[in-house]
């Protein structure tokens, strides 16, 4: 298995991170007003105070590229670890439903509070990744137990349902932003097509936590994702808690995406590509295969929303719009090559 | 099996009775209460100064025909695509068409800016066609593409690149506001003058579907058989095709996308009375038409005064239905 060498994961490691790093210099430097290098380096590391220059790098461009890179890497990692679970290679957040059921509660927090209190509020910015989380929790828990027949995991059945409950969460949230007020209103429609026009620090450090308690416990348990692409009988045999381990990795996946949901909207297809693209570079190995997942997920996403800001400049396209317009051909290429 | 015989009779002649009723309901009720006299007036002995009047031959009476109309397009479509694909979860709403007729109707607005009505509309038949036959024929080219499964996700996700990329488009071109005027005329807002547009287009696709209903029995017994009692079933798929475009693609234009109403009416119909799509196409029409209609009236007490789009009543009745299939019927078994 030269192919799949350590040395060449080292390789892909630093590759992606190279692109990372380039793709992050493009989108702090260019946009409807370009910076020079020399500009860039020297706001950022602050050795010139250009008051323009530190305003639109550290309140405009860099939080929201922190964002699209969180985002990205939360969706790449989740998308990864429910593709292991369910042993099927289409299922995404979005195609589950955990994206709508997030995205529920969110509404209905907005509809309930959002217009007693003001929209930078610490509370309300701090306990929106949490209703969402419940939301989420609530999407994914309902699809795992509708799902489940005969004491197992049935992974056609597992996409139907999520395909089901999300339309059916979609039409709820619709209901409910149709009672809102109109300022609420235009909130709620602007966050749920996937947009990180409001991106800010707040948000990003609102949604830290989830990623530091998170990823961790991801990757410890990745080498049972590895385990999980046998059969569930020699699963078993081999010692292994099959419907523990499941739940506590959906719950995992379920809290990153919830979280990332709170923060940009519905951004859809990141979870189903990034971890085909890991698998065919790095194999099928987890450890490898999610640290690699986040890295990609992370340049997606920071290219995705580049592209989004600039391509119709000054109006902005949503973020997931441009991530479906690369997402779905993929997807579909990757049907073609699956087998049934 | 005894009483499934007589199901589809009584149906049938109880259908005139009850959409006369339903159409009724649809009038009485609303923003403003009206009472039965007023309605019998209105018909019979129109009076042009007189407000009541107005708002029944106007708004209510054009919102009643529609609304039943497009019910028994979307469940008669369902019905068919069901029949032809041998898979119980295709229907209209789930398959990408009117994704496709919102591309198609954002494109005329940006090539052909002063269109009239009756163009666009043509147009959204046109997106419609696209987007059935993109999932269709992916489906069919795919391995075990028209599995439920398949179908489902390749409607999904063949419907949010057709909408991604209309909304780019939109965003790009400034009439995002437009293309929403256009697609958030909801079954409210039914134009009489559309509502006329449509008929014909319904009538031509029902009376195709009737036509090859007993095909679409022998197709659905499996491509093997069908062809072996001599049919040729390219003619059989390609004309059913058509009239799935037909019936959507007129739903579509009138009232943008509404889900669940060609899912559930064609398995409530078979529950009802079996698998002879004879009787189960103009029985899907009529409990399609009664029941978009009860939902449009629900809607509007949902949220009174003001009213909730009838989408959202059917999604709420479907999904457990939805769910309940895929419960009952799994994922990879053709029903």
């Amino acid at each position: 298995m030269l192919k799949y060498s350590q040395e060449r994961f080292v390789g892909i490691m630093l590759t992606a991170l190279g692109l990372i790093v380039a793709a992050i210099y493009i989108s702090l430097s260019y946009g409807v007003f370009d910076l020079t290098f020399a500009e860039v380096v020297k706001t950022l590391f602050g050795s010139q105070s250009n008051g323009e220059y530190d305003v639109l790098i550290y309140q405009f461009r860099l939080p929201r590229i922190v964002i699209a890179g969180l985002v990205g890497a939360g969706l790449g990692v989740a998308g990864a670890v429910l593709q292991g679970v369910s042993r099927n290679g289409l299922a995404d957040p979005g195609i589950l439903g955990i994206n709508a059921g997030a995205g529920l509660a969110i509404v209905v927090f907005m509809f309930f509070y959002q217009g007693k209190l003001a929209g930078t509020d610490w509370f309300s910015i701090l306990a929106m990744p949490f209703f969402g989380l419940i939301g989420g929790l609530a999407a994914s828990i309902l699809v795992y137990l509708l799902s489940w027949k005969n004491g197992r995991l049935d992974s056609q059945r597992f996409l139907l349902t999520g395909i089901a409950l999300g339309s059916g969460f979609a039409a709820l949230s619709l209901y409910i932003t149709l009672k809102m007020d109109p300022t609420d209103f235009h909130t709620a429609t602007v966050w749920s097509v996937g947009s990180l026009f409001h991106a800010n620090w707040q948000y990003s450090i609102s949604i830290l936590p989830w990623f530091l308690f998170l990823l961790p416990i991801i990757f410890w348990k990745a080498h049972i994702l590895d385990l999980f692409q046998l059969e569930e009988s020699s699963v078993k045999s081999l010692g292994v808690s099959v419907g523990r381990e499941q739940v506590i990795l959906l719950l995992c996946s379920t809290g990153l995406v919830s979280a990332c949901v709170s923060v940009s909207g519905s951004i859809g297809f990141v979870g189903l590509i990034v971890p085909h693209l890991a698998k065919s570079l790095t194999g099928i190995r987890h450890q490898r295969m999610i640290p690699l997942c986040a890295m990609l997920g992370m340049l997606l996403v920071i290219v995705a929303d580049f592209i989004a800001k600039n391509i119709f400049a000054p109006a902005e396209v949503a973020t997931g719009t441009i991530i479906s317009l690369i997402g779905v051909p993929y997807f579909i290429y990757l049907l073609f090559r699956s087998k049934a | 099996m005894h009483v499934k015989r007589y199901f589809p009779y009584m149906i049938l002649l109880a259908a005139p009775a009850l959409i006369l009723l339903m159409a009724a309901l649809s009038i009485l009720y609303g923003a403003k209460e009206i009472d039965v006299m007023t309605i019998q007036n209105a018909i019979f002995q129109f009076d042009p100064t007189n407000v009541d009047h107005q708002i029944i031959m106007s708004s209510r009476l054009p919102r009643a025909i529609g609304t039943m109309l497009i019910g028994c397009a979307l469940a008669v479509s369902g019905a068919l695509m069901q029949g032809i694909t041998r898979n119980y979860l295709a229907s209209p709403g789930i398959m990408g068409i009117s994704d496709g007729s919102i591309l198609a109707v954002t494109l005329s607005m940006i090539l052909l800016p002063e269109a009239s009505d009756l163009q666009r509309i043509i147009f959204s038949f046109a997106g419609s066609a696209l987007g059935a036959g993109i999932v269709f024929g992916l489906g069919s080219i795919l391995p075990n593409g028209l599995s439920p499964v398949r179908l489902a996700i390749l409607g999904t996700i063949i419907g949010t690149f057709l909408s991604s990329f209309a909304s780019a488009l939109a965003i790009y071109f400034q009439i995002s506001q437009d293309i929403g005027f256009w697609y958030h005329a909801r079954l409210h807002q039914l134009q009489p003058e559309q509502v006329g547009l449509a008929i014909p287009f319904v009538v031509v696709g029902m009376l195709a579907a009737l036509r090859i209903a007993r095909s679409v029995t022998v197709l659905s017994l499996g491509e093997e058989v069908a062809v072996s009692l001599g049919q040729r079933t390219t003619v059989v798929k390609v004309l059913a095709a058509a009239a799935v475009m037909l019936l959507t693609g007129s739903a579509v234009a009138l009232a943008g996308k509404i889900a669940f109403v060609g899912l559930i009416i064609p398995h409530i119909v078979r529950f009802l009375v079996g698998a002879d799509y004879k009787w189960v196409i103009p029985c899907s029409g009529v409990l399609g038409a009664i029941f978009l209609a009860l939902s449009d009236i629900v809607s509007r007490f949902l949220n009174y005064p003001f009213e909730t789009p009838v989408g959202v009543i059917t999604s709420l009745i479907g999904v457990p239905f939805f769910l309940y299939l895929a419960r009952k019927k799994g994922g990879n078994k053709y029903a």
